[in-house]
């Protein structure tokens, strides 16, 4: 073998350790190199993406609306809208009434309706089980920004950490990178709602003797301005206070199906923290 | 190089789109890491290398994992299946389903041991051991089927006049 080809294996490896190792050092330190890098690849890869899922959809719609069943179909749908709606309206009725008995006027609940806000298909997740992020179809060009949150009809899905020209990365509320400060709604209780991976959360920094049962609804405390006042998070489904430690095991639920997301909202303002009263 | 690194791209492409529009949320396999170790027990390692680099780039950019994460765990996928293939000789496809096993595995550990470091998740969290356990023995499954396609591929490719630059000397017997 010649000296060149004896040598031409180590060096390859050599090479490509250190180029991994320097993609991942880069990374840590939010390189914008390598978030151009990122979103190239999700430039060139997700419409392909966006195109089969909208043949899918068309074949399904095609199949769903013309040939099975079409006018008890669309008949389903609008009720199940409409059940959605009522659901997400009784949910802001308890919370309005809540601050009206705790004389809480400067509760503006028209401000956050009125939020200005921008909307988005769902085109892609991340199919590992290491992260939990959806790429939606609004980016730079659209006006999405770093940090807004991403809201469903359910509730709250989670928020922008990446922006790309034409798309953007948002991180779900499950991820387990994702914290935010949260409280139950019958309560007032508040802890910091993270992401356990998978389709969980949890309440964290509860004390034991703090009242939380299953069933109660978690909202977005509104403190440090990352997500809305009082958009829903989700559900307690199992509350611990047998474990040791100071503090509660609780299991949040999210209310929105965080893995069939279709249509999402992107609130277009950044720090809702800075205006709240 | 260029053609079958292209092929073996849109494979990898196609799994992709597949994890993402079919398979996921109920079904989570590690389609890619199962190509890229196939793709590894062929003669080519700058082949391999230059797969990982595409696969691992795909991955990580749509995940919330710094880039990086999976293309330098994958290099544990490449380095089994090298290592296989030079020490054990590995020509039967049960084998080498085991070495896929072992290499998904090791791949795991790696990974796990990599968000530890970086603090993205305390080391072998034991809620997802059980999904993660499913995902890789579901994966290592699909072995078989896994090298029937990469020889597809590469038949495929020599159809259209592709031959590898150093592709061995079939075996002949003395005396023939």
């Amino acid at each position: 073998m010649s000296p060149q080809g004896r040598y031409r294996i180590p060096l390859l490896i050599a090479l490509v350790l250190l180029l991994v190792f320097s993609v991942l050092s880069l990374s840590l330190k939010r390189s914008p190199v390598l978030k151009k890098v990122e979103g190239l690849v999700i430039s060139l890869t997700a419409p392909g993406m966006e195109g089969l899922q909208y043949l899918g959809r068309s074949v399904k719609q095609l199949w769903l609306g013309y040939i099975y069943l079409v006018e008890v179909r669309r008949q389903t749908v609008e009720l199940e809208r409409q059940l959605e709606e009522y659901r997400q309206r009784e949910v802001r009725f308890q919370e309005a009434q809540q601050a009206l008995t705790r004389l809480e006027a400067l509760l503006d609940l028209k401000r956050q309706v009125a939020l200005p806000v921008i909307g988005a298909r769902v085109i892609a997740y991340d199919p590992s089980l290491w992260s939990r992020s959806a790429i939606i179809d609004q980016g730079k060009v659209q006006g999405v920004k770093e940090g807004l949150p991403v809201l469903a009809p359910q509730g709250i899905v989670g928020r922008v950490v990446e922006v790309y020209p034409e798309y953007s990365k948002t991180m779900l509320i499950v991820d387990r990178k994702s914290a935010a400060d949260a409280m139950i709604q019958r309560t007032r209780v508040r802890g910091i709602l993270k992401g356990k991976g998978g389709n969980r959360c949890s309440l964290e920094f509860v004390p034991k003797n703090a009242d939380v049962q299953v069933g109660d609804l978690v909202l977005a405390s509104g403190l440090v301005g990352l997500y809305p006042k009082g958009l829903v998070f989700g559900k307690v489904t199992a509350a611990n206070k047998k474990n040791p430690g100071v503090f509660q095991e609780i299991e949040v639920t999210s209310s929105a199906d965080l893995s069939a997301l279709e249509e999402v909202l992107v609130v277009k303002v950044a720090n809702l923290a800075l205006s709240e009263p | 190089m260029i053609a079958p690194l292209i092929a073996f791209s849109l494979v990898g492409l196609i799994f992709f789109y597949v994890q993402n529009l079919v398979l996921f949320p109920h079904v989570h396999l590690r389609l890619l890491s199962l190509l890229l170790f196939y793709v590894s027990l062929r003669p080519s390692l700058t082949l391999a290398l230059a797969l990982n680099l595409v696969l691992g780039c795909l991955e990580d950019s749509y995940a919330t994992t710094p880039l990086g994460l999976h293309l330098g765990a994958s290099l544990v996928l490449v380095a089994v299946a090298r290592l296989s293939r030079r020490r054990l000789l590995l020509q039967q496809l049960g084998f080498q389903a085991v070495a896929s096993l072992a290499a998904l595995a090791l791949q795991e550990v790696c990974l796990q041991m990599s968000t530890f470091i970086l603090g993205y998740q305390p080391f072998f969290s034991p809620d997802l051991i059980k999904v993660h356990t499913m995902e890789i023995l579901g994966t290592a499954f699909l072995g078989p089927l896994m090298h029937l396609l990469v020889q597809g591929v590469e038949n495929f490719l020599r159809r259209l006049g592709w031959r590898p630059r150093s592709e061995p000397m079939p075996y002949q017997p003395f005396g023939e």
